[in-house]
């Protein structure tokens, strides 16, 4: 499955980076993820509560932040896997400084699935996708509002 | 006079059924009984690096989990095919072993890992969670073509390239070329033929059953095929002594080949309750079924016909790539081989014909016999190419076929037709069922129509399909030459009670084919006796002596002929009961309407005197034994060829892409019929499945091997509204080889329909210069074509 | 856990402890050892599952059995009037309905429900109320016939009555 997708922030890419970069405020922000712990340079476990149309999970795993060219560019490496079945994905996420206010970020990378989860949740996958990464957008939105409250 | 045979005599068997009364395995409950769930892998290739069962054994409710390490230290085998086909250059085909229980890798998204064994199904699914499998993911190839190139990830070491055989058949390349290099016109075309999964609406279940106390066991299965399933299973996977061992096949909720094969899941219920000392029923739900039954078809084919300037056909070259999935089943081998480069010669007078098949191993699970088996794929081919190679050559289709049909045989008076792919068809009249099909449609009328609604910016379309099938399946001297690891006939035996009632029990098996009543007119109009006297007993490897099942349209042709052997011997013995009793002379009997009468005089003794005293012998004819009890195999002359054609009538909607059938038109000649409601039921079935997969089904493997719609909500059927009526008619060419005359009808309407409804669509998108599309044809698919 | 439930099933009146993940389906076939409801799938697709709860049809798997607390319901054993069949499973067997008879009853009710809404429907009527029920074996050929045949003799009897 394709990911892919972009959205306008009014904050500059420093500071979206840095939020990008610190575990407890992605712990936060991400939507489903319910831990993230480091566990090395750039290694993170996460576990994450995830419904995908028919199919709900606990899914547990791993992420890597690869590829960091701060404050531009990083590849984010997932695999996490559940009983419903396991994903594995490599997405280069962007950071496109439009003013000193403004970045467009974009996602671009692909997710395989497996199981339970490539069997009968396929369907609505990306329908899925699209809608957690509104929900992780709308929050990070808000964390960067609140900061400068 | 026959009161039974050719009347629509209501089935027997649907007073269980209509009332809830059937016996399926999943109804099956018995004392003490555990539940098994299995644990498969998520992934389609990975190494197994370690599986823990200590949280899922520690649950309460939890007798036992078993992992491949434990099959694996049984050393037991893994499970067989029964078929063998070599590459052409001799070398043995390749065979990898296919354990129980995987242990080093898996090889399919679906590959049995370990096993639970709880008190209940809910406890050993939640215990099955708690199974940790650490796995390795490989790269894995799901395409039979892709998987023969060079780099393609291994599903087995020792199979290099994915190749399992290499075969070929017919006449030599270089003749068929030298053919073709002489043709006025070629037509070529590429086919997916897809992958379909057979999708019966019960799932497979078995029961293990082993009794310590006599050192039995019991299997009840969903099967077509218990006498097979035991041989396999005792002599092949457990090495345990096939005379303690009983298979039962109770009611089973529809087969369509998927249901044939012997399965890991039996020989492993029983392993484990060997081991347990308790019975375990494992029953897959819908998702596992779609994971591991063996699908059908899955053939990537490039075929070129060859025609001179007057539309006759001067040559046929095929190359097939056949998927075979990660294992070969029980006659996986068989199905693109011998049953699809046999049929290519459809029935035409095609002089010269090469095929040439490599079967290959993909991560995918496997792929065998599914209704029809490798003689739709065949059709498909054929008849595509006859609606495009007309097309091409500006000629009509009907006009194209008739000009290339082989002429009416009877195989009695004049002899069978020997094709260039190794059969002889036994007996056919072609031209009759196309003018009867043609007749129905009302074809000039139609082409009318179709040429006014183009004008009106109406897309209608209509396709032909004329098939032929090899059935009755088989003699096993020929399949033996060509690789059958087993006999193909068939075993009846009539057991006449004491009272006159009859008893009769056949290794055919019922799973909706209405043996307990077709078998049962052949017995009541042979004796002479009511239906209500006679039982057909099936499906119980303790009851019934052997038999090798049901597939390949073979119950009543070779079934039915094993029991009419017996009943022959019944009467050839009752005859000198009767005589004895008569005090005449056993060349002056006759026997008729249940009774053995002198000749020319009105003396005559009952069916059921005679059986009194067969069993009661005190006046009774010297030397002969007593009893009236006969047991036949029966092993068939030849195939027998049934025939037909098949119209499709079809609309596209130009602004969704949508086909909606309109019309389906079956003519088909199936031989002599016994039940005329049970073979059209047949034929009905038949329709949809094909129907089917030219419009709605496909399995659809992502490039990781994980097969993305494996639910009922993404694998679409044919639902009441996708469908119309079906207009459907009978010829009756008498098969000259068995004593019921009969080809069979099973497969009949799937073997025709898919490339009839396919011409149809492309028929009606000839005005697009559409020619092929692959099948499904979705509307997506469709809509797409007519708008790029 | 358990959770006592009253239903009555056929007639008959039944009171069970049951576990609140049961679903219908399985309370019918493991507990009451009903086992003309049959299984087909895990997604509430194929509608072998299909019974008649307080007078609708109603796919067996998609409710629990707690929720069935307090209802009637009936099941394909149910059907038959004192050893007379029905309408319709006369005429399963009068039409050739069915061959495996592994959907069969689930058809049946779903046509029991569909009459009862509609006594006299037509051939795409009853193709639209049964494109919840899986058949692989008839083509549904004969099943339109058979639930026409039961519509006929259900219109004659009230004639009658």
């Amino acid at each position: 499955m394709q990911l892919t997708g972009t959205h306008k922030f009014n904050a500059s890419a420093t500071k979206i980076w840095s939020k990008l970069m610190d575990t407890d405020t992605l712990a936060r922000i991400t939507p489903g993820v319910s831990k993230l712990e480091e566990i090395g340079q750039d290694q993170y476990k996460a576990i994450a509560e995830v419904k995908m149309g028919p199919v709900s999970g606990s899914f547990s795993g791993n992420l890597n932040v690869l590829d960091k060219q701060e404050p531009r560019s990083f590849v984010l490496n997932i695999k996490q896997s559940s009983k419903i079945g396991n994903v594995a994905a490599d997405v280069k996420i962007e950071l496109q400084s439009i003013s000193e206010h403004e970045t467009d970020l974009s996602f671009d990378g692909k997710a395989n699935m497996s199981g339970l989860l490539a069997r009968t949740g396929q369907r609505v996958m990306s329908g899925v996708a699209n809608t957690l990464s509104k929900q992780f957008f709308k929050a990070l939105e808000e964390e960067l509002a609140s900061q400068e409250g | 006079m026959t009161n039974y045979i050719g009347k629509a005599v209501k089935r027997v068997e649907d007073k269980r059924f209509i009332t809830g009364k059937g016996r399926y395995t999943d109804d099956i409950v018995l004392p003490g009984m555990t539940h098994a769930y299995i644990v498969r892998s998520p992934y389609a290739h990975a190494r197994i690096l370690s599986v823990d069962t200590s949280a899922a054994e520690a649950m309460e409710g939890v007798v036992k989990v078993f992992t491949g390490k434990d099959i694996a230290e049984s050393g037991i085998n893994g499970i067989p095919t029964g078929w063998q086909v070599n590459f052409k250059n001799g070398d043995t085909m390749k065979e990898p072993p296919h354990p129980l229980l995987v242990s080093d890798k898996a090889r399919y998204m679906g590959d049995a890992v370990a096993v639970v064994i709880a008190e209940s199904r809910e406890i050993a699914r939640d215990a099955g969670d708690r199974v940790e499998v650490e796995y390795e993911e490989l790269p894995a190839v799901a395409d039979a073509k892709k998987a023969t190139e060079a780099g393609a990830p291994l599903v087995h070491d020792d199979a290099p390239n994915n190749l399992c055989f290499d075969w070929e058949l017919g006449n030599p390349k270089a003749e068929v070329n030298e053919a073709m290099s002489k043709a006025h016109h070629i037509t070529t075309l590429e086919f997916v033929n897809q992958r379909v999964i057979p999708n019966a609406i019960e799932p497979r279940s078995a029961i293990g059953h082993f009794e310590e106390s006599s050192d039995k066991y019991t299997l009840y299965t969903t099967s077509q095929n218990p006498h097979l399933t035991r041989l396999l299973m005792c002599a092949f996977v457990l090495g345990i002594p096939e005379h303690k061992v009983r298979v039962v096949a109770p009611d089973v909720g529809g087969g369509f080949g998927s249901k044939i094969f012997h399965y890991a899941e039996e020989a492993l219920v029983i392993w484990c309750s060997q081991r347990l000392k308790r019975p375990v029923k494992w029953t897959a739900d819908r998702s596992e079924a779609f994971m591991t039954d063996a699908h059908g078809r899955d053939h990537v084919s490039k075929a070129e016909m060859g025609f001179d300037q007057n539309g006759k056909i001067v040559g046929l070259r095929v190359k097939t790539y056949a998927n075979l999935g990660a294992y070969l089943s029980t006659f996986a081998p068989c199905v693109p081989t011998w049953l699809h480069g046999t049929l290519l010669q459809g029935l035409y007078t095609t002089p010269k014909i090469n095929v040439d098949v490599t079967g290959v191993f993909t991560h995918t699970v496997m792929v065998d016999a599914y209704r029809g088996a490798g003689r739709p794929e065949a059709t498909y081919l054929l008849e595509r190419l006859m609606d495009t190679a007309a097309l091409e050559m500006k000629m009509d289709p009907v006009e194209l076929r008739r000009k290339n049909f082989i002429p009416a045989f009877d195989g009695v008076t004049q002899p069978g037709y020997q094709t260039q792919v190794a059969l002889q068809y036994d007996s056919g009249n072609y031209h009759g069922v196309l003018d009867r099909a043609l007749e129905m449609v009302g074809y000039e009328k139609f082409r009318k129509e179709q040429e006014q609604a183009r004008k009106d910016g109406k897309l209608l379309g209509i396709g032909f399909s004329t098939y032929i099938e090899a059935c009755g399946i088989a003699p096993s001297a020929v399949v033996g030459a060509l690789g059958a690891r087993a006999g193909l006939y068939e075993v009846g035996q009539v057991r006449v009670q004491p009272t006159g009632k009859v008893s009769v029990y056949t290794g055919s098996h019922s799973h909706g084919q209405g043996h307990e009543t077709t078998f049962a007119q052949v017995v009541a109009d042979r004796l002479g006796i009511p239906m209500d006297d006679v039982e057909i007993i099936h499906g119980d490897s303790e009851s019934v002596a052997f038999g090798m099942g049901t597939y390949g349209s073979r119950s009543l042709a070779v079934g039915g002929s094993a029991i009419v052997k017996s009943l022959d011997k019944i009467i050839e013995k009752g005859a000198k009961i009767a005589a004895h009793k008569l005090e005449a002379s056993e060349e002056d009997l006759e026997f008729a309407e249940g009774k053995w009468t002198v000749k020319g005089t009105d003396k005559s003794v009952g069916f059921g005197d005679v059986a009194l005293t067969a069993y009661v012998p005190h006046n009774y004819p010297a030397g002969l034994e007593p009893g009236l009890d006969f047991s036949s195999f029966y092993d068939p002359a030849n195939f027998t060829y049934p025939f037909g054609a098949h119209v499709a009538i079809v609309e596209v909607d130009q602004e969704t892409g949508k086909v909606r059938l309109k019309r389906f038109i079956a003519v088909d000649d199936v031989g002599n019929v016994i039940n005329p409601m049970i073979v059209d039921g047949q034929i009905h079935g038949g329709l949809a499945q094909g129907i089917g997969q030219a419009l709605l089904e496909g399995a659809v493997y992502d490039e990781n091997g994980q097969l993305i719609n494996g639910s009922y909500m993404d694998y679409t059927m044919p639902r009441a509204d996708d469908l119309p009526s079906f207009e459907i008619d009978r010829q009756v060419t008498p098969c000259p080889h068995n004593p019921l005359g009969v080809k069979g009808a099973g497969e009949a309407g799937t073997i025709g329909s898919t490339p009839a409804v396919v011409n149809a669509v492309m028929d009606a998108l000839s005005p697009f210069g559409i020619k092929n599309l692959e099948m499904p044809l979705t509307p997506e698919r469709v809509w797409r074509a007519m708008n790029s | 856990m358990a959770k006592k439930i009253q239903v009555t099933v056929n007639g008959k009146a039944y009171s069970h402890d049951v576990d609140p993940r049961t679903l219908l389906v399985q309370y019918l076939r493991d507990v009451l050892g009903l086992t003309g409801t049959h299984v087909g799938c895990d997604t509430s697709n194929c509608g072998a599952c299909t019974i008649l709860v307080d007078g609708q049809a109603v796919k067996s798997c998609t409710l629990l059995a707690v929720q069935a607390d307090g209802s009637e319901v009936k099941t394909i054993e149910g059907m038959a009037d004192n050893g007379t069949l029905h309408p319709l499973q006369e005429g399963f067997r009068e039409e050739h309905g069915l061959q495996c008879g592994f959907c069969t009853p689930g058809m049946i009710m779903a046509s029991a429900d569909l009459l009862e809404r509609n006594p006299n429907p037509t051939e795409h009527e009853i193709r639209e109320a049964l494109e919840g029920n899986f058949c692989r074996c008839t083509g549904y050929h004969n099943i339109v016939k058979s639930v026409q045949y039961a519509a006929k003799k259900i219109s004659k009897q009230e004639k009658v009555a």
